[in-house]
């Protein structure tokens, strides 16, 4: 229980022209047919700058869809979401400069490339500018402890290591919005307080954390907010 | 930096990480080069059984086909960036590309840019080795016009790649890559000279790219006769360029459009 203490006023639902993040009357089928049935009915959710929204649910009742909603991976069948006042369709590129996503698991690694390379190679895609891509390489590394790996490859990680380098990945470039699905996976204290520590730096520069883990998990950072999905919508926890 | 320096750093960043994951296997490049130079002594000894005048004087068969087959393994690897991408798709890799800035469309073309940028290197070895261990005559002065045909070719063929990325973005199907690898490269003239086929087949030569890039690199390297005029073939093949880059593109970019909608986007 690291985080910054939360300002009691971000514990209201804040107004729209200072949210950071709209989701606004989300929905989304899955299936075809007979079979095809809403997972997400009509989601409403505004997060303001220096907040942190917790969202729980039961396994298949949406929430990863909703953070892949919120990263565009996936369309809404209706609605839309703005980051900062901008859709993806808008301007892609400037969309994802303002996300970080990590998603639940532990995908998404290049079994032969090392720690290093890897963030290097995520700060290009991120387009961080040459001047500024080394100090956020190896200001990564330190956020997660990772510098004493760094030319270690992926697949002689240990499952915990894995996860932190995932996170470094998912920070390098210094994201106003972070989407976490179920990011305590593998990690132990050490690693939780590092993670802690990252999401302060977040808010610390006004931004905004969604935390989405499955109902009854234990959480180990401080909500300004707590919902829960349950048939497709979402509610105080 | 400019929008064009940012995406060209990414997809060269893209490059250097591929090319690294590739080196990381220390064999590979090795067995690829054993395995390239068993395929051209068959095709050595093959071509002491064609008879002269068949392609020109006795041997030049061999010349012939060396052109064919290292072109051909251009057109395989362009083709083949569709499993790459299957394989980002399983280990969870696309879903980096595609929710950094650089965007799906960016990052394919990143993703299918070293294997074709290594293939085109590799086919220009396979070229120099076969001209000193073979005796390959190779004309000097077209190396530098036949390197521009070969990277015009290469950006066809690569445009051709996206196309099948798209199919397997859009549709989980590869749609017979390997069947039309096959089919291009025979109907293209990789092995024995157009005028061979049927005639009511021969029109699909003159539809594809991979065409004229051999007969040109063929013209350039080895001096055989082009199939048509020279300035014909070159229109042709900067036509398919023209053509095939925009239409790729846009084809790719409609495919991730609907797998984002249908929600398939990451399945595979």
């Amino acid at each position: 229980m690291s985080r910054l203490q939360s300002d009691p006023a971000l514990s209201q639902m804040p107004e729209r022209r200072n949210a950071l993040v709209v989701l606004d009357g989300i929905w989304r089928y899955w299936g075809r047919g007979k079979d095809r049935w809403a997972v997400l009915r009509g989601i409403d959710l505004e997060v303001a700058p220096g907040m942190v929204t917790g969202i729980s649910g039961r396994n298949g009742a949406g929430k990863t869809t909703l953070l892949r909603i919120a990263t565009a991976i996936l369309a809404p069948d209706a609605g839309t979401v703005t980051v900062d006042g901008i859709t993806s369709d808008g301007n892609w590129r400037e969309y994802h400069r303002r996300i970080g996503f990590l998603s639940a698991g532990d995908r998404g690694l290049y079994a032969r490339f090392s720690v290093r390379g890897h963030l290097d190679y995520c700060a290009r895609i991120a387009f961080i500018p040459r001047d500024r891509r080394g100090q956020a390489v190896e200001d990564a590394m330190v956020r997660f402890g990772l510098t004493d790996l760094a030319a270690r490859r992926a697949d002689r990680l240990s499952q915990g290591q894995r996860q932190r380098l995932r996170l470094a990945l998912t920070l390098v470039h210094e994201p106003q919005v972070l989407l976490l699905d179920e990011p305590r996976n593998s990690l132990d204290d050490e690693g939780l307080a590092m993670l802690s520590r990252a999401i302060d730096e977040v808010l610390a520069r006004r931004g905004s954390v969604i935390w989405c883990s499955p109902a009854g998990d234990e959480e180990s950072v401080e909500f300004d907010r707590r919902l829960i999905i349950e048939d497709g919508v979402l509610r105080p926890a | 930096m400019s929008s064009t320096v940012c995406y060209l750093g990414a997809v060269l960043a893209t490059m250097k990480r591929d090319a690294l994951i590739f080196v990381s296997y220390r064999l590979r490049v090795f067995s690829q080069a054993v395995a390239m130079l068993f395929s051209l002594t068959i095709f050595y000894y093959v071509g002491k059984l064609v008879p002269a005048g068949a392609i020109g004087p006795h041997g030049k068969y061999f010349a012939f086909a060396v052109v064919g087959i290292v072109t051909t393994a251009v057109l395989t690897s362009a083709l083949g960036s569709v499993q790459i991408v299957r394989m980002e798709l399983m280990q969870g890799n696309f879903e980096r590309i595609l929710i950094s800035p650089l965007g799906p469309v960016w990052g394919v073309v990143a993703v299918v840019a070293f294997p074709i940028a290594y293939s085109t290197v590799f086919a220009g070895v396979m070229l120099a080795l076969a001209s000193l261990i073979f005796g390959v005559p190779l004309h000097v002065g077209g190396i530098a016009p036949a390197l521009a045909v070969g990277l015009l070719g290469a950006l066809c063929l690569a445009c051709i790649g996206l196309l099948f990325v798209a199919a397997l973005i859009a549709f989980k199907s590869s749609l017979g890559a390997t069947w039309v690898i096959a089919g291009l490269s025979l109907l293209g003239g990789a092995y024995f000279p157009l005028r061979l086929f049927p005639g009511w087949i021969r029109w699909t030569s003159d539809v594809q790219p991979y065409t004229p890039t051999v007969d040109l690199l063929r013209h350039l390297l080895v001096g055989t006769r082009p199939v048509q005029a020279v300035w014909l073939e070159l229109i042709k093949l900067a036509g398919f360029a023209a053509l095939l880059m925009p239409v790729s593109i846009t084809i790719l970019w409609l495919a991730v459009k609907l797998s984002r909608h249908r929600g398939t986007i990451m399945e595979f």
